[in-house]
Formats: structure tokens, C-alpha cells, sequence
């Protein structure tokens, strides 16, 4: 059961820090921390897919691969995933060596076969010095890398909709049983690649083949949620429905107002 | 609240004679349980149905999208119809080089079937490759339910089909 992950607190105690060594800067990092956050947190950017920083890491785009080592592995390093990878003492990273570049060259070189439209994969290629695949492009190639956010997101968010079918080269990600999504958007806003079409036209959401009626705000007219969206909320958080009735911005501005009632 | 889990029945138990609800009672209701259940309800049934496989899914609590996942993930499973009896030509290296292939296609044309998909009009057989039985002497082997054939040529399947069809 995947969760949402619980970022680890800092810790002032010196026995939760450790001190690694990323690219030749000396930085002092929770223990336990995945790599990829540590070197994001401290500005030093690793490109990565699939990861998504408020699900667990799953490991599956190889991208963020970093090649590390330890004072006492005498010269000898290895690959990590570095979104896998807890931190700890006396850990030196590489984040762009000529091994890591090559590994991230040959991802994106696979990518690149597989979503030959995609803007974001092109991009990130290129700036990888990789203009056009070496491989056989996918024919009637959609934009989905299989990096499983969506399926994350969807269980994190409850609804447990999208599931990847089949296997190998066959796999897709697909919502196999329509009356589960309740048209949240959640796996179209975290898809990496934009691979997951959706669109709203008069009042209607259309999603993983499905039409969602959407509610107005009671103030605005403004379409915010589906339905089916408020009900799964209102069931999950405890909340009552009437919390869902407006907008964020009409809901601010009202207490913006009663605000400034008590104040002045 | 186990009590309460275990009163649980759904329609789609009734429409196999109950014989779902005898496989759910013999394995604790959780997601892993799952892999077994399915292979419980495939042997079973022969196959996965799809309400078969929402009943799996309300009965242990698991996604439907979970199990559908699991279902297409692995080849064990099958989505659409099986015939009574399950022919397997051996495809490993040993049964190819003595003639496999030619089983297939012998086999394919009797049974009015093609390999890996649906059965025989007469809902007795279904065709399967598979990549090696571990009867490398035996090439080319053919298994039949628990039956297995040696030294398998296509002037041998005709016999073959009317022993099986007859058992």
C-alpha cells in the first residue's frame, strides 16, 4: 500500500546528521534522507521522471543515477538510483561524471524510442546531446513513459482508479473500472510527460473516457469539482459537503471579510 | 469487524454456485492473498471472468484496477475462455529443433484454433506454447493436462486429440 511519505523532520541532535560530499561540496544532511532531495534541497540538480516528492520512490526511470563512493572503498564506485538512496556518513557523490552522463544518455536514448513526440523527453535529450533516437521508434507512440506517478497519485489520493495492464512491451496504464476515478485530475497534474488527455467544456470534465458534471461555486458560478470528487473527499477527510460549495478565492475573500469585520 | 467481513456476500459469489465463496473462506481476506485466490478461481473456472474478477476484488478488499493489473500481469492467467483441456507444445531449444513448430501448425489447423487464443469450436481444447517443460529428451514433448507425449510428430496428433478427447 503506497502512502503518503512523511518528510523527515530536521534534526539538530548531531548523531541525525551526517556529512556527505556531493560533487565536491561538503553538505550536512538528515540521516536517512534520500540522495535526490539532499542534492535538490542544496541546489545541485539531478534530472528524474518518476519521482514525485510526496509519494514513495519507486526507481523506475534510471534517470537520477549518481555514481557514489566512500573514503574507504579505495577508488571503487558504483551507480545508484540516487531517489532510492539514503544518505549517509562520509558519502561522496558524483551527480554529472562521465558514467552518469552515459547511463542518463542511454535512458534517454530509450525514451526517446519510445515517446518520439513527447516535448519534455525531447528537451531533456537534448540537453543531453541526444537530437534523435538510436533505437526503432514506437509507432502510434502516446506520451506515457510508464513511470507509474499516475498510479501512485491515484492510490495515494484514494481513489485507487488507474492500474498499469499486461507486461513487457504490452504494458499500458489504463483505468480499468471507469467508476472508480472520480475525475480529480490528480494523475493528469502530476504526469510528467502530459500523457493523460483531459479536457472541460461547458460544465462537463472529460477524463479516462468519462464525463464529469462539474459543481459550481455557490458564489461565483465559477465550475470547481466534480461530484464524485466532493463526495470522496467528504468520506475521506470528514469534512462537511458544504466546505466544497465555493472556490478557494471566494472562500478567502469571505473570511478576508470577517476578518476585517472583528479586527477593525 | 472480522465477523463482519466474513458475512460479507455479494451477488456475483451466487452466480458460480458458491464455489468463490469456498475460495475466499480459504485464505485470510487481504491484498496478499490475492495471486493465490486468482489461481484458486482460474482452476476453478478455467478462466477469469470479469465478474469473477470483481468479486475477487470486493471480496478481499483489493482495487478492482489492482487486480485487473494483476490478472494481465501474469501469463497464468487467462482473460477470455479456456477449453476442458489445456494442449502445451513444448517450444524450448531441443523441441524446436525437432519439429515444434510443425506441431503448431498441425494443431492449429485440427483444432481450429490459434496458439494462446480462445479454444476449439467444440470448447474441448484450448492452445498454448510454451518455453520449455524440462523433457529436453522427450523432444518434441506436448502436455496435455498432467499427460505428457515424447517424440511427438504431426502424424501422431490425430491419435493424441481422440485418447484425450476420449479420457
Amino acid at each position: 500500500m503506497i502512502k503518503a511519505v512523511e518528510k523527515p523532520v530536521s534534526h539538530s541532535e548531531k548523531d541525525k546528521t551526517v556529512r556527505i560530499t556531493i560533487d565536491g561540496r561538503s553538505i550536512d544532511a538528515p540521516k536517512g534522507m534520500n540522495l535526490l532531495e539532499v542534492a535538490r534541497s542544496n541546489g545541485i540538480d539531478i534530472p528524474s521522471l518518476c519521482y514525485h516528492p510526496g509519494l514513495e520512490a519507486f526507481g523506475a526511470c534510471r534517470l537520477c543515477v549518481v555514481e557514489i563512493t566512500k573514503p574507504g572503498w579505495e577508488n571503487w564506485r558504483k551507480l545508484v538510483t540516487s531517489c532510492l538512496y539514503p544518505v549517509e556518513e562520509d558519502l561522496i557523490v558524483y551527480t554529472r561524471s562521465p558514467e552518469v552522463m552515459e547511463n542518463r544518455r542511454v535512458v534517454l536514448d530509450l525514451q526517446l524510442a519510445r515517446v518520439p513526440n513527447s516535448d519534455v523527453i525531447r528537451q531533456l535529450a537534448a540537453e543531453y546531446g541526444i537530437h534523435d533516437t538510436t533505437y526503432t521508434k514506437r509507432k502510434d507512440a502516446d506520451n506515457c513513459i510508464l513511470c507509474g506517478i499516475c498510479v501512485r497519485v491515484c492510490e495515494a489520493v484514494g481513489a485507487n482508479a488507474i492500474s498499469t495492464l499486461s507486461r513487457g512491451p504490452d504494458k499500458y496504464v489504463e483505468v480499468p473500472d471507469p467508476e472508480a476515478c472520480i475525475g480529480c485530475l490528480a494523475c493528469a497534474e502530476s504526469c510528467p510527460t502530459d500523457a493523460i488527455g483531459w479536457h472541460e467544456e461547458n460544465g462537463i470534465r472529460h477524463i479516462w473516457h468519462r464525463d464529469f458534471e462539474l459543481v459550481e461555486c455557490e458564489t461565483c458560478g465559477k465550475p470547481i469539482l466534480t461530484q464524485q470528487q466532493i463526495d470522496h473527499f467528504v468520506e475521506k477527510s470528514g469534512l462537511e459537503e458544504r466546505y466544497f460549495a465555493k472556490c478557494d478565492s471566494c472562500r478567502k475573500k469571505e473570511t478576508a471579510v470577517s476578518i476585517s469585520r472583528v479586527m477593525f | 469487524m472480522s465477523e463482519q467481513v466474513a458475512e460479507k456476500t455479494c451477488t456475483c459469489a451466487e452466480k458460480f454456485n458458491g464455489t468463490l465463496q469456498a475460495i475466499f473462506d480459504r485464505y485470510p481476506r487481504e491484498e496478499s492473498s490475492l495471486i493465490m485466490v486468482l489461481q484458486d478461481v482460474q482452476e476453478e473456472l478455467n478462466w477469469l471472468p470479469p465478474e469473477a474478477i470483481n468479486c475477487v476484488a470486493e471480496n478481499l478488499n483489493v482495487p478492482k484496477a489492482k487486480v485487473q493489473g494483476v490478472a494481465t500481469f501474469y501469463r497464468a492467467f487467462s482473460l477470455e475462455p479456456r477449453g476442458k483441456k489445456l494442449v502445451k507444445v513444448c517450444m524450448g531449444t531441443a523441441c524446436h529443433v525437432r519439429g515444434a513448430g510443425m506441431l503448431v501448425d498441425e494443431l492449429e489447423r485440427r483444432l481450429e484454433v490459434n496458439a494462446g487464443k480462445g479454444m476449439s469450436p467444440d470448447g474441448e481444447f484450448s492452445l498454448e506454447t510454451v518455453n520449455c517443460v524440462g523433457a529436453c529428451a522427450m523432444a518434441p514433448a506436448i502436455v496435455v493436462g498432467e499427460n505428457y507425449y515424447a517424440n511427438m510428430g504431426p502424424d501422431k496428433l490425430k491419435r493424441l486429440l481422440n485418447k484425450e478427447r476420449e479420457s
